[in-house]
C-alpha cells in the first residue's frame, strides 16, 4: 500500500503559482516571494536551499496555508488554498498536512504519545494502531511514548515532531530546518527517518534547510534568491550543492 | 532603572490594566463609602443646622444617660418658661408615632425611615416644618392634617382629600388642608410625616394636657447659654434645659446613627474588595516576574544589582498602584453617586448639592491603595531580586522551593487561624469579632497557602470528565503551574466561602426558628404591628380583649435600661396570662416574679451575679432602682433580663406592647381565631394578625432578603476574583502563545482553542469554589455550633444552595474566559510561532 503511493510519482502533491508575498509598503517594501511557480511530485523528498531572508520559510508557509499570498495560487492535491476560509484551512492543515518546525514543536503538558497522535485527537478520530506502531518503530520512540517533551532530548523531541507529522498519512509534509537546532549525530537520525519516510511509505515532503549535508538526504534540491526560484539540482550531494550555495553568496 | 520601570509599565498596557482593575475596585469601594456618607452627614447637617437655627434653647424631660426615649411633662410648666427673664417666645409641641394609610389600606412606610407625627408649632423660627405658598396651610382645628410633600405625591394623597392615620388611639380619617416641607425638603429621608393641630396631636399621641418639648426663642441680647441656664433654674428635677445647638446636634446624631450601618457594611465590603485585590495583585506580579525572568537575569548580568531589580519592580508596583488608586478614588465618587441615585429611587431622599469630597476619602483611598499594592509585591519583588544572572541563558525557570516548606507553613497558619476562631467564638466579650474576623482572614491566607498542593490532583479530578484534546489540555494547563492556579481560586475562594459561610448560617437560623416556635411559643396567634417604631397600644389590646374565640392574651414589653451602668434589654411579661403562650423556663414561677428581675441564668454566670442579690437598674425616667434577683430563666429568644408588666409599666408609662400572643377559646380553629382578632382590629390597619406558620414564613422571608441581600454585595468579592481569573488567563495566553500557534498549525480550530481556554478557567474556578465551600462550611459549622447556647440549635447544610454557588463559579470561570479564549482563538498563527 505505502508502495502504490510511491508509484504514483507523477501526481502533484503541491504546487503554486507565480506565487507573490509582499511585506510592507512603501520603502519598507520586501518581496518576499516574487513570482515563485514550482510543483512537488507525489512520493519525493524536496529541500528548499537558498541564503536566509531568500524567502524560503515564506514560500513553506504560504504552502502549507499558514500564511495567503498576495499574488498567485496555491493547492494541496487539487485544492486551492486561496478560496478557502479559516475553518477549512485548519481541516486541511490537520488532515492532508504534516508539519516539523525547527524548535517548539511539541505541548509540554502532552506525553510524547499524545503529542504524536495530536492531529488525530483534535480531530477526536481513531488512530490507526498499525500505522502508529510502524512510525513510532521507524522513529525508536517506542520506550520514550509516555515521557514529556521536558524528559525528552532535543533529537528525541525532533522525531516525536516528525512522528505526529506522519500519523495522519498527510498528503505532504513540510519541514522548515528541522535538524537546524541538533547536533550532527541527532541531525542526522532525524535525517535518515525522513528520508526512510519518503522511501518506505512514499511520504511526500518538502524541507526547507541551509545545510547542504541536510540537503543531501533529499530527491531533489531547489535554490531560491530574492524571492524567486533560481535554480534545481537532481539527487543533491553536499559538495555541489555547497558549490551551487556559493555561486549565490550564502 | 526607574526609567527602566517606568516604561516596562507602559511597555505592557494589558498587564497594567488588569492589575490596576482589582485595585481600583477595592479603593473605589472605600472611597465611595467616604464619599457617600460624608455627604449624607454634611447635607443633613446643613439641613438640621437650617431648620433649627431659631431655637434657642430646648425644654426636655431628663432622659438617663443610658437611653434616649422620651416622657413628656405638664402643660403648666410652659407658663414657668415663658415667664423667665430673656425669653421672647416659646413654642410647645408633642409627637409620636403616625401611621398613614393609602388609600388601598396599606401602611405607608414604617419599615424603615420613621413614620413621624408632631403638633403644628405656629411660630416659624421655632418649627422645622413649613408650608409653601400653594401647599395649602397649617391644620388650625381637630380633624385636619397636613402631610409632607413626598408622600402626597407618592400616593395620591392630596389636598382635600381624606386620608386616614392611625395612632395608638386607632385609625381616624383626616382631612388634608396642606402639604408640608422639613425646611427646605419634600421629607426628611423617607420619613413620612403628619402634622396636626395641638390639642388634637396630645389627644391622638395619648398626652393630653402634656407637652413632650418646649423650644425657646431669646430677646435680643440674651445669649443661648444664659437663656439655658436661666432656664435651668426655674426647671423642677426631671427637666432639663439645653441650648438650640445640643439639641439639634443630639438630633442628628440620632438621626444620622441609623447610617452607620450603612457606613459600616459598606466598609466591611470595601476590605472585602481590598482583601480578595491582594491576592490577585501578588498573583499577576508574580506571573510577571516569571514571563520576565530571562529580561531580569539579562539585566543582572550586565550588572544590575539584586536591590536595583527588586527596586525596579517595586517601583513598577508604585506606578500600577498610583495610577490605579487615583483612579479608583475617581471611580469611588461615581459609586458615591450612583449609590446616592439608587437611594432616592427606593425613597430615601436626600437634600440636593453638591458631592462631599474630603481630604481624607482621597488620602485614605490613596494609602489603601498603595499600601496593598506595595505589599503584595514585596514577595513577587524578592523573588525578582533572586533570579540568577544565568536565567538569562537558560529556559527553564528556578527550582521551587519545596512543598514540605509550604506545607508545614501553610499548616502552621491554618492552625493558628484555627486557634484565634475557636477562640473567638467561645469568648463572650468585645474582642470576639475581632478575634474571628482575625482568625477568619489568616484562614484564608494559610489556605492559599496550602492550596497549590492540591491544585494538581484536583484540577486532574476536576479536568477528567471534560472530554476531547481541549479538555486534556485544559486539565494539563491547569495543573502544570499550581501555584498560578492556586493564587487565582484563592481569589475566588474567599467571595464562595463568604457567601457559603451566609447560606449555611441562614439555613441553621431558618431550621432553628421553626424548633424555637415550636418549643417556647405554645401560643396560636401572635399580633405585632408592622409598623417599626409602632406596636400593640393599650386601645388596640382592648379590643383584642374583647374577641370571644380568643382565650388568654398576653402582652409583650420591650424596654431599654442599663444595668448596673451596661445598656440592655428588658423583656416584660405578665405573669397571670403568660403560662400559655410562652415558656422561658425559668426557676420559680412567674407569680413569684413581683418586683423583682430575672436573669438569663448565662447571663447570670458570665457577671457572677447570684440569686438574692440586687441590681441597680436605672429606667428612661432617670429613676435608679435597686432590684432583686429573684430567679433564673433558659430561653434565648428576648432579652436577659424578664421583668412583669407591672414593674415595666410603672417606668414605661403609656408604652405599647411590642407583641402580644393568643390562644384560642375551646372550640374554635386558628383560621377563625384569626379572623376575629383581625375583625376586631379594623381600627388599627397596620397591627397584623399571625399564626405560628405565618410567623415562620414571615421569618424566613426576612432572612432570604438578608441573605440576598448579603449574597449580592458578596457577589462583589466574586466579581472581582473573576476579573482575577481573566488576569492570569490573559497572562497565561500570552506566555503560551507559541503552544497556541503550534495547535493551530497542526489543526485545531479556533472553536477548540477557546473550549480549550475556557474549560481551565472553569477548572480554576471550581477549584476556587470548592475551596470556598470547604472553608465555608467549616466557618458556619464553628459559628453556628459557638452558638448553640444563644438558641441557634440545627446546624443545616443548604445542598442547593451550595450547589447553585459551585455553578455561579463556573459561570464565572465561562464568563472570565471570554477575553482571554478570544484572544487565543484569533491568534495569527505565523506570529505565534515565531513569538519569542
Ligand atoms: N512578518 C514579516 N514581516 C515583514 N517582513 C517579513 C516577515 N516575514 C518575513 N519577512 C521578510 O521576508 C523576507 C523573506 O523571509 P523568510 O521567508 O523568513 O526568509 P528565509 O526563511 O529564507 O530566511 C525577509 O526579507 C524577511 O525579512
Ligand atoms: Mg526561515
Amino acid at each position: 500500500m505505502a508502495l502504490a503511493l510511491a508509484t504514483e510519482r507523477n501526481v502533484s502533491a503541491a504546487r503554486i503559482e507565480d506565487a507573490v508575498k509582499i511585506y510592507g509598503t512603501g520603502d519598507t517594501e520586501v518581496r518576499a516571494l516574487d513570482g515563485v511557480s514550482v510543483e512537488f511530485k507525489t512520493g519525493l523528498f524536496t529541500a528548499i536551499m537558498g541564503p536566509s531572508g531568500s524567502g524560503k520559510s515564506t514560500l513553506l508557509h504560504t504552502l502549507a496555508g499558514l500564511d495567503n499570498l498576495d499574488g498567485g495560487s496555491v493547492y494541496i492535491g487539487d485544492t486551492e488554498l486561496g478560496s478557502l476560509n479559516d475553518r477549512h484551512l485548519t481541516e486541511l492543515r490537520r488532515e492532508r498536512v504534516g508539519f516539523i518546525f525547527q524548535a517548539f514543536n511539541l505541548i509540554p503538558t502532552l506525553t510524547a504519545e499524545e503529542n504524536i497522535l495530536l492531529p488525530l485527537l483534535i480531530a477526536g478520530d481513531r488512530p490507526d494502531q498499525e500505522w502508529f506502531d510502524l512510525v513510532v518503530d521507524t522513529v525508536g520512540l517506542k520506550d520514550r511514548l509516555h515521557h514529556r517533551p521536558t524528559e525528552l532530548s532535543g533529537g528525541q523531541q525532533q522525531r516525536v515532531a516528525a512522528a505526529r507529522a506522519l500519523v495522519s498519512r498527510p498528503e505532504i509534509v513540510f519541514a522548515d530546518e528541522p535538524s537546524g537546532n541538533l547536533d550532527s549525530k541527532a541531525g542526522s537520525e532525524l535525517l535518515e527517518f525522513m528520508r526512510r519516510a519518503v522511501d518506505e511509505f512514499g511520504q511526500t515532503i518538502v524541507m526547507v534547510t541551509h545545510d547542504p549535508v541536510a540537503a543531501s538526504y533529499a530527491d531533489r534540491a531547489l535554490f531560491l534568491a530574492d524571492g524567486k526560484v533560481v535554480d534545481h539540482m537532481w539527487s543533491p550531494t553536499a559538495a555541489s550543492v555547497l558549490e551551487r550555495m556559493k555561486t549565490l553568496g550564502a | 532603572m526607574i526609567r527602566t520601570a517606568i516604561k516596562g509599565v507602559f511597555a505592557h498596557k494589558l498587564r497594567l490594566t488588569l492589575t490596576a482593575v482589582a485595585i481600583v475596585m477595592g479603593v473605589a469601594f472605600v472611597a465611595g463609602t467616604f464619599v457617600l456618607t460624608d455627604t449624607i452627614n454634611s447635607r443633613f447637617s446643613t439641613l438640621f443646622d437650617d431648620v433649627y437655627a431659631g431655637v434657642d434653647a430646648t425644654v426636655r424631660p431628663e432622659s438617663s444617660s443610658m437611653t434616649n426615649q422620651s416622657g413628656s411633662f405638664e402643660v403648666e410648666l410652659a407658663r414657668t418658661i415663658a415667664s423667665v427673664e430673656g425669653v421672647d417666645r416659646i413654642a410647645t409641641g408633642v409627637g409620636g408615632v403616625a401611621q398613614i394609610i393609602a388609600p388601598n389600606g396599606d401602611p405607608i412606610g414604617g419599615q424603615g425611615p420613621p413614620t413621624i407625627g408632631s403638633s403644628w408649632v405656629d411660630v416659624p423660627a421655632l418649627t422645622a416644618f413649613r408650608v409653601d405658598e400653594g401647599n395649602g396651610r397649617a391644620p388650625v382645628a381637630a380633624g385636619e392634617v397636613a402631610i409632607d410633600v413626598s408622600t402626597s405625591n407618592a400616593n395620591d394623597l392630596s389636598i382635600g382629600a381624606e386620608v386616614k392615620i392611625e395612632t395608638a388611639a386607632g385609625a381616624e380619617t383626616f382631612e388634608i388642608v396642606g402639604l408640608v416641607s422639613f425646611g427646605s425638603e419634600d421629607n426628611l429621608a423617607g420619613a413620612t410625616i403628619s402634622v396636626f393641630e395641638l390639642s388634637e396631636a396630645q389627644r391622638l399621641f395619648g398626652l393630653e394636657g402634656r407637652y413632650s418639648q418646649i423650644d425657646v426663642l431669646a430677646v435680643d441680647g440674651v445669649d443661648p447659654e444664659t437663656l439655658t441656664a436661666r432656664l435651668q433654674q426655674a426647671l423642677p428635677s426631671g427637666i432639663e434645659a439645653v441650648t438650640g445647638s445640643q439639641q439639634t446636634q443630639e438630633q442628628f446624631e440620632q438621626f444620622t446613627e441609623g447610617l452607620g450601618f450603612l457606613n459600616t457594611a459598606l466598609l466591611a465590603f470595601a476590605a472585602v474588595a481590598v482583601f480578595v485585590g491582594a491576592f490577585i495583585i501578588q498573583n499577576t506580579f508574580r506571573i510577571v516576574v516569571a514571563q520576565r525572568t530571562k529580561e531580569l537575569a539579562l539585566l543582572r548580568a550586565v550588572g544590575a544589582s539584586r536591590r536595583q531589580v527588586m527596586a525596579m519592580v517595586l517601583t513598577e508596583a508604585l506606578a500600577v498602584g498610583t495610577f490605579a488608586s487615583a483612579l479608583g478614588v475617581l471611580v469611588g465618587i461615581g459609586f458615591a453617586k450612583l449609590l446616592k441615585v439608587g437611594m432616592d429611587a427606593m425613597g430615601f431622599g436626600m437634600p440636593d448639592g453638591p458631592l462631599t469630597i474630603a481630604l481624607r476619602t482621597v488620602v485614605v483611598g490613596m494609602m489603601v491603595g498603595l499600601t496593598v499594592t506595595m505589599f503584595s509585591s514585596l514577595l513577587p519583588a524578592r523573588k525578582a531580586s533572586r533570579i540568577a544572572p544565568v536565567a538569562a541563558m537558560r529556559d527553564t525557570p528556578a527550582a521551587r522551593r519545596s512543598l514540605k516548606t509550604r506545607a508545614l507553613a501553610g499548616t502552621g497558619i491554618v492552625l493558628a487561624a484555627a486557634a484565634a476562631l475557636l477562640l473567638g467564638l467561645a469568648t463572650d466579650n468585645g474582642n470576639a469579632l475581632m478575634l474571628v474576623a482575625f482568625g477568619s482572614l489568616t484562614g484564608f491566607i494559610g489556605i492559599s497557602v496550602l492550596a497549590p498542593l492540591f491544585a494538581r490532583p484536583i484540577a486532574n479530578l476536576l479536568g477528567k470528565p471534560l472530554p476531547g484534546i481541549a479538555g486534556r489540555l485544559a486539565r494539563g494547563n491547569t495543573a502544570r503551574q499550581p501555584r498560578r492556579t492556586a493564587a487565582t481560586a484563592s481569589a475566588l475562594m474567599i467571595g464562595i466561602a463568604l457567601v457559603a459561610f451566609v447560606s449555611i448560617f441562614g439555613a441553621s437560623i431558618k431550621a432553628s426558628v421553626g424548633d424555637t416556635l415550636d418549643g417556647a411559643f405554645p401560643a396560636d396567634l401572635s399580633i405585632r404591628s408592622s409598623n417599626f417604631y409602632a406596636g400593640v397600644s393599650p386601645a388596640a389590646m382592648d379590643q383584642l380583649l374583647n374577641v370571644d374565640e380568643l382565650d388568654t392574651v398576653s402582652e409583650f414589653f420591650f424596654g431599654e435600661v442599663s444595668v448596673e451602668g451596661n445598656r440592655a434589654m428588658v423583656v416584660a411579661v405578665d405573669p397571670a396570662t403568660v403560662d400559655a403562650v410562652y415558656r422561658p423556663d425559668a426557676s420559680i414561677p412567674m407569680d413569684d416574679v413581683g418586683e423583682g428581675v430575672l436573669v438569663r441564668s448565662d447571663k447570670l454566670e458570665v457577671s457572677g451575679w447570684a440569686v438574692g442579690q440586687l441590681l441597680t437598674i436605672e429606667y428612661p425616667s432617670a429613676q435608679t432602682i435597686p432590684t432583686e434577683i429573684v430567679g433564673t430563666f433558659e430561653n434565648q429568644n428576648f432579652a436577659e433580663y424578664l421583668i412583669t408588666t407591672s414593674t415595666y409599666s410603672e417606668h414605661f408609662p403609656g408604652q405599647s406592647a411590642v407583641m402580644v400572643f393568643a390562644t384560642l377559646a375551646d372550640g374554635f380553629d386558628v383560621a377563625e381565631g384569626q379572623a376575629a382578632a383581625e375583625n376586631a382590629l379594623t381600627d388599627f390597619p397596620s397591627i397584623d394578625v399571625n399564626t405560628q406558620s405565618d410567623e415562620i414564613a414571615e421569618s424566613e422571608a426576612q432572612i432570604d432578603q438578608l441573605l440576598g441581600l448579603f449574597s449580592a454585595l458578596l457577589g462583589l468579592a466574586v466579581i472581582i476574583a473573576v476579573i482575577g481569573i481573566a488576569n492570569t488567563l490573559a497572562l497565561s495566553v500570552v506566555e503560551r502563545t507559541r503552544e497556541i500557534g503550534l495547535l493551530r498549525a497542526v489543526g485545531m480550530g479556533r472553536r477548540q482553542v477557546r473550549r480549550m481556554v475556557r474549560w481551565e478557567s472553569i477548572i480554576t474556578a471550581l477549584f476556587g469554589a470548592l475551596l470556598g465551600v470547604a472553608v465555608g462550611v467549616v466557618l458556619g459549622w464553628a459559628t453556628v455550633a459557638s452558638l448553640a447556647e444563644d438558641g441557634l440549635g440545627t446546624f443545616a447544610l443548604p445542598g442547593v444552595q451550595l450547589v447553585v454557588w459551585l455553578l455561579v463559579a463556573a459561570l464565572a470561570g465561562v464568563i472570565a474566559a471570554i477575553g482571554p479564549a478570544r484572544k487565543a482563538s484569533r491568534m495569527r498563527i505565523l506570529e505565534a510561532i515565531a513569538y519569542e
